[in-house]
Order: structure tokens, then sequence, then C-alpha cells
């Protein structure tokens, strides 16, 4: 670090070259007492070289709320989401999956979460106006095989989903050419994989979304009921890497997840979900559900309230995704149904 | 003149130098001159004028203090320091049992911690808050503006803009009810746009972040002395990864608390930090326990932890140095839509507008209703109400 380029006195520069403080993070991380009995300087001139640093770290860093709501920029702003290529869900979510966060998709299997994640992998390849960003995804599985061949059938009948885009600009975008697939089993291979690999891609700017099929997977096998503060630590740990790449740039993150059964009352209650009968809460507890913004479940469980007229148009089980939780959304659902097209909701 | 050596805001070595040379008082320092201290203590002569320097500065310094008679060993009566806090202003959240279990709302110059799970509502009442604390006098809020320091992202303006129209829509209807001049007055300067303007958005994506915005607070606070609420949300986020060594998590926890504190005392303002739950593994069974540890219990004066009980959510009172521990049930509403059963209402205004089919219904800010209708909610505990069509 070149202190030089700092407005502080010659003396403390000196001070900080003497005692061999290489960052600004060393610095922060030693309490005002021990930072002047280390350098050797008196409580006013630390005070002053903790200002000077801090402000170097965070200047410019002030928005009011104001001038958030009123950015109109696709880069910056936050009405900026992806959608889901479909209205009637874009409608559930308020306009699409937000870009900085993780967002979860939980449900028990063959509800769909895997189709939601491949429609999204297509979505973001459309330009910015059809709810779009752009650019390709990365594909992160870690248990089954990656769906080509279904993700073939949903590319040829694109133009039958997203009836709102032009024919011949749907035509121009290389689907196939702009997902990116990776295989990672085991919690070594994924560390490395968002680590290295994605970070690569992110940075390249040939990706803008990130689907993780499935992170309970990872857990499943190699953690006792004795490992749990091991297992807690790399759910953090994983958790603190993603939502770092999502905030640096701007990525969507997804992570599916499965269900498990739960115990007590109260865990099933949030999520208000049953499965024949049982009440099913997703995996991984609260460790994992600390690092999301939002959380969706997907079920094939028909709800009560369902009204009757719904049922007669549509051939295949109804399904059911409901927000659990997000910051700027009341906890509500709608039905959804997965055809040869892709995954459509139901008014 | 004779204020003791061991009390100027040198540099240890400095000081010790100064105690075996045999210096005591600041009388004996100014004698000597610089040219003397460098000889008896062995230090350049550039450093002894720097030394006289901050000691003459300080010297002056304690003749402006004691002529001015303020400074931070100011002493006060029990009696007076119970009349200023009388006085102090409390931020409604608009949920009136929560207020009552608070005694009145969020107290200004503490800090208060709110725990709960994932999807309880704790960002809901930060922003709930922040746009609470900008509420006019006159009706009753504190007229002060909010900094929202941001550390997972989870701050959603257009939701804040929401709730910012429910309670500017809120105070118009309480001033055609009451129909006062200085009600109207004040709702010429509240509008959404003047919410949101009030509303200091800081993002801290790491821990280092947050100290160094924790450091710059201060000098904020005294550029815009309106602001009355500062918002970590969340305070346990940048802390629960990354961090091999405990002990240093917990050195820079309790240093960045007695900042807040400091910070809330100076400003005279409400410090409202969120936390995490993590799960405590007992003899028999687990249970939910706050974030960060034993020791961090210790930062915050007021703990208010949210929870669930089947579908109802639930805060309880956990730690308050004035109010008794009690728990009472809450709700975060949307919108409540047309076709509205009012039970029964007391003492409320009604105000049906027949133009837009809507339903608007004033409260007092203390007083209970029963309210139901399709989105099912009990009694006069809704956090916030937008009311649409």
């Amino acid at each position: 670090m070149d202190w030089d380029q700092f407005d502080l006195n010659p003396k403390v520069i000196a001070a900080l070259k003497k005692a061999d403080i290489k960052s600004i993070k060393e610095i922060l991380n030693l309490s005002g007492a021990d930072l002047q009995r280390l350098m050797k300087l008196s409580s006013a001139d630390i005070q002053c070289l903790l200002k000077t640093v801090s402000h170097m770290l965070r200047r410019n860093s002030m928005l009011t709320a104001l001038q958030l709501y009123q950015d109109k920029d696709h880069l910056t702003s936050q009405n900026q989401k992806l959608s889901l290529g479909c209205s009637v869900l874009d409608n559930l979510l308020k306009g699409g999956i937000p870009l900085v966060g993780i967002t979860e998709v939980a449900g028990e299997s063959s509800a769909g979460k895997t189709q939601i994640s491949l429609q999204l992998c297509l979505c973001v390849q459309y330009p910015y106006k059809y709810g779009g960003l752009e650019s390709g995804a990365v594909y992160i599985c870690t248990e089954d095989v990656f769906p080509s061949k279904r993700l073939q059938q949903v590319i040829d009948q694109q133009h039958k989903l997203r009836a709102d885009v032009p024919a011949e600009v749907i035509q121009k975008i290389k689907f196939g050419n702009s997902i990116f697939v990776e295989h990672a089993a085991d919690l070594d291979t994924f560390h490395n994989c968002i680590t290295k690999r994605i970070s690569l891609l992110l940075a390249r700017g040939m990706v803008r979304l990130v689907v993780v099929d499935s992170i309970a997977a990872l857990f499943r096998c190699e953690f006792g009921a004795s490992d749990s503060v091991t297992k807690a630590r790399y759910l953090q740990t994983f958790g603190a890497q993603l939502h770092s790449l999502s905030t640096r740039f701007r990525t969507p993150i997804v992570c599916i997840n499965q269900v498990t059964d739960t115990v007590s009352d109260s865990e099933a209650a949030q999520c208000c979900c049953s499965v024949a009968g049982n009440r099913v809460s997703p995996a991984l507890g609260i460790t994992w559900a600390n690092q999301l913004l939002m959380r969706l479940m997907v079920s094939r469980t028909p709800q009560p309230e369902r009204p009757p007229g719904v049922m007669s148009h549509h051939t295949g089980s109804v399904r059911t995704l409901r927000v659990v939780f997000a910051p700027h959304l009341p906890p509500s659902f709608c039905y959804y149904t997965v055809k040869l097209e892709g995954v459509k909701g139901i008014k | 003149m004779q204020r003791d050596v061991g009390s100027l805001p040198l540099a240890p070595a400095l000081r010790a130098r100064l105690f075996t040379a045999g210096f005591q008082t600041v009388q004996e320092l100014l004698e000597t001159g610089p040219c003397g201290l460098s000889r008896e203590i062995g230090i350049s002569k550039e450093e002894a004028l720097e030394l006289l320097q901050v000691v003459r500065q300080e010297c002056h310094g304690d003749v402006a203090r004691t002529a001015a008679g303020s400074g931070a060993s100011r002493k006060c009566t029990a009696l007076e320091l119970l009349e200023e806090e009388q006085a102090q202003g409390f931020i409604i959240t608009f949920c009136s049992a929560l207020d009552n279990i608070l005694g009145g709302g969020v107290q200004l110059t503490k800090i208060t911690e709110v725990c709960g799970a994932p999807g309880v509502g704790k960002t809901q009442l930060c922003m709930q808050l922040a746009v609470d604390v900008q509420i006019p006098e006159c009706f009753g809020g504190v007229a002060g503006e909010a900094v929202f320091i941001d550390t997972e992202g989870s701050f959603i303006v257009d939701r804040v803009a929401d709730i910012a129209a429910a309670c500017v829509q809120h105070c118009h209807l309480i001033a055609e009810a009451h129909q006062e001049e200085d009600h109207l007055k004040a709702l010429e300067t509240f509008s959404v746009e003047s919410i949101l303007s009030h509303i200091y958005y800081f993002r801290c994506r790491d821990y280092i972040e947050l100290l160094a915005q924790v450091y710059l607070l201060p000098d904020f606070l005294s550029e815009h002395s309106k602001v009355r609420l500062v918002v970590v949300d969340g305070i346990a986020f940048p802390f629960r990864h990354d961090f091999e060594d405990l002990s240093l998590r917990t050195r820079l926890l309790n240093g960045l608390a007695q900042q807040l504190i400091i910070i809330a005392n100076d400003h005279k303002s409400a410090v409202v930090l969120t936390n995490q739950m993590t799960t405590r593994i007992g003899q028999s069974q687990s249970t939910l326990v706050p974030a960060l540890g034993e020791s961090w219990g210790h930062a915050a004066t007021v703990r208010l932890i949210f929870h669930w009980d089947n579908s109802q959510r639930l805060a309880t009172l956990y730690k308050s140095p004035s109010q008794k521990e009690s728990t009472i049930p809450y709700h975060i509403t949307v919108s409540i839509s047309f076709g509205l059963e009012i039970a029964s209402c007391k003492g409320i205004f009604r105000h049906i507008d027949k133009s837009v089919n809507d339903v608007f219904i004033v409260l007092p800010f203390s007083c209970l209703m029963n309210v139901t209708g399709n989105t099912g909610m009990s009694p006069g505990l809704l956090i916030f109400c937008t009311f649409s069509l």
C-alpha cells in the first residue's frame, strides 16, 4: 500500500512504514490504543489517521433514498430485475428476480425447480427491454447430470413462450452458446468453482446469472449430526462468497434447495407447505436462510383455496409458486404449469 | 497550569520519557523551553517544539472549557437527567402494542437491537422507522432524518416509497379530521420525495467498510444535525464468516458498540441494529438465540426478539432498563382491500371517499381497532397499512 498518496502528516506516514502496516484492513483491525503503541503517536494523530483512512475507503458512498428511487439507469437501478419469461410469474415477484442477492427456490422433487432455472438461463440472454440482461448464465450441477435434452426442447420453443418478443430478436440469440455448465459434486470442487472459475466468467461479462442446482446436495452426505459446526461454517463461507460475487458484479444468484420434513410446528407454519399431509420446510436450516435475500417455494400439492375454474383449462398438474419471504414482497402465491415450451403461470 | 503531565494527549513513549526525567506539571514543561526539553529528555528540537505546541493548545482548551462551563466532565443531578429523559422524544412504530411495550416507541439516545429469524420483519421495521422518524412534530413525531447502513443489500427502495406514501396519506387524513393550521402547514413539506430525500443510504459490503463508515459517522452527523435515527441492517452479517480469530471479532464488535453508544448520546439519535438468530444446542433440545455471542448481548440497551408462533408473528421485549418483559403479536400489512368489515371501532374517524372506492380509516396513534376482512388480521396491531383499491 502506497501510503504517500494519502493526505497524511509525513510523521504519520513514516510511522506507518516503520511499523510495517501494509493495508487499510490492518489499521482498522487494531484498536486506537494498539495503534498508539505500535506507531508511537498521540491519540489525536491516530484519530486523524483513522478518519483519513476511512474517508479514503468510503468517499462518495452516500446516496439518498430519493436518488435510489429515481435512478433509471439500467446498470445501477434497483428497478432492474431478471424476468422469469412469464408475465404472471413476473407480477408475483414485482418484476422478477432482484439482481443483487441470493434467491432460493426450494421444493420437493419434480416440483419444477430445474425447469424454472432452465427458463431463467434463457431469459437472461434477452435484451434489457425484454427483461433480460444480455448475457449468459452459469449452471452448476451438484447432483444430477445437466438436462441438455430438455434445454434443447425449450430453446426450440422459445418463440412460443416469449410471444411478446419479435421473432427476429429470438432468432439472433444463440441460446446454447451462452450457458456454461459446471459440475461440482463435493465441497472442495464447489469452492474452487465459485472462487476461481465463476469469478473469471463474471469479470469478463460473459455471464450474468449463476444457478446452483442444488445447494443441499453438497451437504447431504458429508455431514453427520455431530458436524453441525463445520457444516455451518461451510454454509456461511459459501453464502458470503456467493453474496460478494453477486454484489460485485450485480448478478443474481439462484440456489435450488431441497426440502425436509419439519419436526416442530413453528418452522412449518412459516412455509405453509404440505406434501402428502407432512409439513415440509427447506433444508439446511437457519444458517443458510440467513444468507438469503428471497425465498421461493414450489410444490405440486393442490392448494385448498384454488378457484374451481383453474383446473379445467390445464392438463397436467397445476403447481404452486409461493413467496416465503422477501424484503419487497408480501407472502403470496400463484399457480403455474410446466409445458413443452417452459414454465407458464396461470392467472 | 498545574495540570498533570500524564493527562496530556501524547504518545506513550514520550510520556514515559517525561516521567523518568522528573516532569510532573505542565508549568514545569513550559518553563523549561524547547531547547532545555530536547536536552533533558533526549528528543530532537522539532519534537520538543511540537510537544510544547500540544501543551499550549491543551491549556488553552482547558481555559475555554472552564469558562463555558460545559464539557465531558460536566456534573449534573439525577433529577436533571430524569427531566431530560422525559422530554426525550420517541420514534413511533405505528403499531400501538409495540410502542406500548417499548414505553412509547424507539427511544432516542439508546441502542435498540432487533433480532429474529429470516423473513420475520426486521428490515420492514427498520424501513418503517426510517420513515416514521420524519413525521412532523405536530403529528407526534420527532421531525428528524435517518441514516440507513445496509450490509445485506435488503433495502428495496420501492417498498420504502410505499411505506412513505401510506404515512403521508395517514397524516393527511389526521389533518383533515382535526383541521388545524400547523398540521396543514407541516404537510406542505411532507411528501414521498421529501421523505426519501432525507434517508441517507450507505451500502457496506464487508466488515472493514462497516468499521470505516462508523468512524466517519460522527462527522457526518455533525454536518447533518437533523439526523435522529441510525439504522444498521444487519450487524451480524459481515461478522459471521471469515473470522478465524473470534477474539478479534469480539474486540471489533465491542469497539463498534462503544462508538455507536457515543454517537447515540452526542447526537441525540436512536441507533437501531438488526441481528440474526443462531441455534444453540442445549442438553436436551436446541433453541434459537441471537447471534454474535453472549458478550454482544451487553451492547444494546433494549433488545426486541421477533419470532413465530404457528403463523402468528410475535415480538418479545427481551431486555429493557425501564419496561417489563412482554410479548405482543403483530402483523405486516401491505394493503387493505375494499370489502373490509369494521367490527367495532372506538374513537376513530372513518372517511369514505366514494369517488375512488376506498375506505380510509384514520387511527389516532394509540387506539385499538377490530378489523376483520379477507386479510384475516386481528385487533389493532398493524405495523403499517397502505390503503388501495
